[in-house]
């Protein structure tokens, strides 16, 4: 074991840039043996970037990384493995169809013995696992099969993984935990609480989430970033979540666009969404939208906006509550029922969801609704030519060659075609669109919003989620705030203009 | 709008997290008298007896020792193969190239052993040589599976042409090569312990089968790629080596069969594999190795092979008439395998 003085990991002065982005930007920091420290910030904050740093999936720009006092530099995660760095992903790796031993054994495991010989050393293997899972603290069997075990369970041996450090490291262990608590139920979650208090004295920990009250009641520090830089690091003595979420947010960069004028609100809604659950995503979910309306959906990650309108769209099952669509309620409700009942659904994930990159942006755009391309069951050349060039001229595609396939455009210029297959629909009702502006720049972003407002105000209904609360602010009539699956709030811009962004950060954690 | 529809419905980043929970919930929540590695054998075992009980109602000579040992005979080539087969799909693969890779590993043999058109007779260094070629042809496609990332479904494609290719080169334009050493010719049928030598052979093939993914690393190796390979690659696992290693064994696995059969037959063709894959593929699917990869194994594959080769000779001693077998036997296929696939069916859905 390293000396009580030397810190566990430094960092000095790192950077990485993604093109012309400064993902992380001249972050140094210090833990000592025993910190547990909160990492914090806003999506696209920088958080991300740093963590893959430190799990050697990404390797910075500039600046130095010390490990127990010697300098690192990780060329990949097996590196960062063997100086002691244990990740706990948001996303589970485990092997499901292997026993909890061998999926925590599977990288520290020395080669002696039957091992040598490629042989599987069952009794070693289960023993080492289980003194593991004695340390932690956590009663699994070693044997059982990860498949077999809750989500609570696997996210433990997660946990046993991470501290199963290479035998050969002599230093003290980093246990990086990245928002493992996302997707946990609240009793669930106070038992990871307790655990992650009991790592401690193992070593020290990097604890990362979106809900303040939890960094602030395990962690003994917390680290705020904001555009990649760290800006505020401070003990959580006496810190307050309101001083937390103002350290998040940077009043002075966001100036508060002023919301456009409304149209009235007509009598019925065009969707109606009541009671809607699905247990471990979104809780007695009630909203409703109407044509000509722009509603926002707002919420951090795993609170649910995502699955909620995907659920709208009928594209996830939903366990109990009520849609309707025009005043009539749905059933055995399936994409194909929703599409033909006028409902379009941008998806956040484009290339995979949105869009076939083998076809020509053409019939990517004619794929939906071919309107006056389609004779019977064919396209006409002629006019889905002329309905595709129409569509590129109004929304300016670039390069303008509608043959190309659509893979070979860039994403703000796919994100226009996938528009244009929904807004090439006669009979478009509602338009959803999960974080349409992801990835865009400002020319594209600005049309993909225009194109939108023009939907509005010939009557389609609009549920938006975007990617900041400024976007929501700019477009939205209303702001729907999810917090853990459950509406959190609920704001009508019409009559409210003068909305501060921190409450609504304030309502997301 | 299908296309769309299909991608919300598999791809939902968190939306996998989410549904993990409810299907682990869902796991503890259902409680089986049987451990869960014995529930989908059992099953077929029952299955199995229950054709076997049918069968033997229908034709009483079914259930006689001469058919059983008949049955254990012919299984044996197709659980030689299925075994290699397993590993493959384990890993989340697929191997075809099985018939072709016996055409060239059993020509190999024949023509290096006693034979009627020949006088070369290597001995032992006949099933080396033929079992090396086998092996080679499997580690040549782990390499272009591995290396090229080209996809095993079209490598073992071709690998089972070019074998077939090595195959009718080797036959040539010559007389048909039969065996000439009878006591080599006779040797699969031939008892020890009551039971045939082929059988022997096939048992000591699937236990050690079995013993390689429960003890050795590549077993769990595999089990590991085939459960998620890019968790595998991030954990620092050979990925590559155990690719290549699994097609490997397959091959050899599958030279072995064709010696077997070359044996069994009497003499040397390239055909020798011919409508295997039929029987091996369906038999490891029907068993329960899941054609995703990770889940599944030896003893669910060996019952499968079991059940389609019962079937096929209580068919047969049902009388019913040969021009019908081959339909038949295909809509009992297909009946299994949907009797089978039902119950995964919405686990399928939601998982992959």
């Amino acid at each position: 074991m390293t000396p009580e003085n030397v810190p566990v990991l430094k960092l000095s002065k790192i950077s990485r840039s993604f093109g012309n982005v400064k993902a992380v930007n001249a972050v140094s920091l210090e833990i000592k043996k025993g910190e547990v420290v909160g990492l914090v910030g806003e999506n696209g904050a920088g958080k991300s970037t740093l963590l893959k740093i430190l799990a050697g999936m990404v390797q910075p720009d500039e600046g130095e990384i010390e490990i127990n006092g010697a300098k690192a530099s990780f060329r990949g995660p097996s590196d960062a493995f063997k100086a002691g760095v244990g990740v706990v992903h948001q996303e589970q790796s485990l092997f499901l169809n292997l026993t909890v031993a061998e999926n925590i054994e599977q990288r520290s495991s020395p080669r002696v013995g039957l091992s040598r010989l490629g042989l599987q050393d069952w009794s070693r293997v289960n023993r080492e696992a289980a003194e593991v899972l004695d340390k932690i603290g956590v009663k699994l069997s070693p044997k059982a099969r990860v498949g077999d075990l809750s989500f609570l369970d696997r996210q433990m041996v997660e946990i046993a993984r991470a501290v199963c450090i290479d035998p050969n490291t002599t230093g003290t262990p980093l246990i990086i935990l990245d928002e493992p608590t996302s997707v946990l139920e609240q009793a669930e979650t106070a038992v990871l609480e307790r655990e992650i208090r009991n790592l401690r004295t193992l070593g020290c920990v990097i604890f990362v989430s979106h809900r303040l009250d939890e960094i602030l009641r395990i962690c003994d520090r917390v680290v705020v970033m904001r555009s990649g830089r760290l800006v505020s690091d401070q003990s959580t003595q006496g810190l307050t979540k309101e001083a937390l979420f103002n350290a998040m947010v940077d009043e002075a960069s966001h100036t508060v666009p002023q919301p456009r004028t409304r149209p009235s609100r007509q009598a019925k809604a065009a969707i109606e969404v009541r009671d809607l659950t699905r247990r471990g995503a979104f809780r007695n979910m009630s909203l409703s939208v109407y044509p000509g309306q722009i509603v926002a959906l707002v919420g951090a990650n795993g609170s649910g906006c995502g699955e909620l309108m995907r659920a709208i769209f009928g594209a996830e099952t939903f366990e109990s509550g009520s849609i309707e669509v025009n005043g009539r309620r749905v059933a055995r409700w399936s994409v194909r029922r929703a599409v033909s009942a006028g409902l379009a659904y941008v998806p956040a994930e484009r290339k995979v969801e949105g869009m076939i990159g083998g076809f020509s942006a053409a019939r990517n755009i004619a794929l939906t609704h071919p309107g006056e391309a389609a004779a019977g069951p064919f396209l006409k050349p002629r006019g889905l030519a002329s309905i595709a060039q129409s569509w590129f001229s109004r929304l300016d595609v670039k390069p303008n060659d509608i043959r190309r396939p659509l893979a070979q455009f860039s994403g703000g210029n796919q994100q226009k075609v996938v528009l244009a297959k929904w807004l090439n629909s006669s009979n478009l009702k509602v338009l959803m669109l999960d974080h349409p502006l992801r990835g865009l720049d400002v020319g594209a972003s600005q049309i993909v919003n225009s194109q939108v407002r023009r939907a509005s105000e010939t009557g389609t209904a609009v549920l938006l989620i975007p990617d900041t609360i400024e976007e929501a602010i700019e477009m939205a009539d209303e702001i729907l705030v999810m917090r853990d699956g459950e509406l959190s709030a609920r704001h009508d811009l019409t009559s409210n203009s003068d909305l501060a962004l921190h409450d609504i950060v304030a309502e997301m954690v | 709008m299908s296309s769309s529809a299909g991608g919300t419905d598999d791809r939902g980043r968190d939306r996998g997290k989410v549904l993990s929970t409810a299907k682990a919930s869902q796991a503890i929540g259902k409680r089986s008298l049987l451990p869960r590695d014995w529930k989908g054998p059992s099953t077929w075992i029952a299955a199995i007896a229950f054709i076997i009980i049918v069968f033997s109602i229908i034709n009483p000579r079914f259930a006689s020792v001469e058919n059983l040992r008949n049955v254990l005979e012919q299984a044996s080539v197709p659980l030689i193969i299925v075994i290699g087969t397993t590993l493959v799909i384990l890993m989340g693969s697929i191997d075809l190239s099985a018939q072709g890779v016996m055409g060239a590993a059993g020509m190999a043999w024949i023509l290096l052993s006693p034979n009627s058109r020949e006088a070369i007779d290597l001995g032992i260094w006949a099933w080396v040589i033929a079992l090396g070629l086998g092996l080679s042809l499997g580690l040549l496609t782990g390499v272009i599976y591995a290396q090229l990332k080209v996809p095993s479904f079209v490598v073992t494609l071709g690998t089972w042409y070019v074998g077939l290719g090595l195959g009718t080169l080797l036959y040539g334009d010559g007389l048909l090569p039969s065996l000439t050493n009878q006591h080599l010719a006779s040797w699969p049928t031939r008892l020890t312990l009551g039971l045939p030598n082929a059988f022997w052979l096939a048992v000591v093939v699937v236990v050690g089968g079995g013993l390689l993914i429960q003890y050795t690393h590549l077993g769990r190796g595999i089990l590991a790629v085939g459960n998620n390979e890019s968790i595998a690659r991030s954990s620092g696992m050979p990925v590559n080596r155990i690719k290549v290693s699994a097609f490997a064994l397959a091959g050899l696995l599958s030279g072995l069969a064709g010696i077997l059969a070359t044996m069994q037959i009497g003499s040397g063709s390239p055909d020798i594999g011919s409508g295997q894959l039929f029987t091996v593929i369906p038999a490891a699917v029907i068993g329960g190795t899941a054609l995703s990869g990770g889940e599944g194994g030896v003893v669910r594959s060996t019952l499968g092979v079991f059940l389609l080769i019962i079937l096929n000779n209580g068919l047969i001693l049902s009388g019913v008439d040969p021009n019908y077998q081959s339909g038949v036997f295909g809509a009992l296929l297909v009946i299994a395998i949907v009797a089978v696939a039902w119950p995964q069916r919405d686990r399928l859905k939601v998982a992959k």
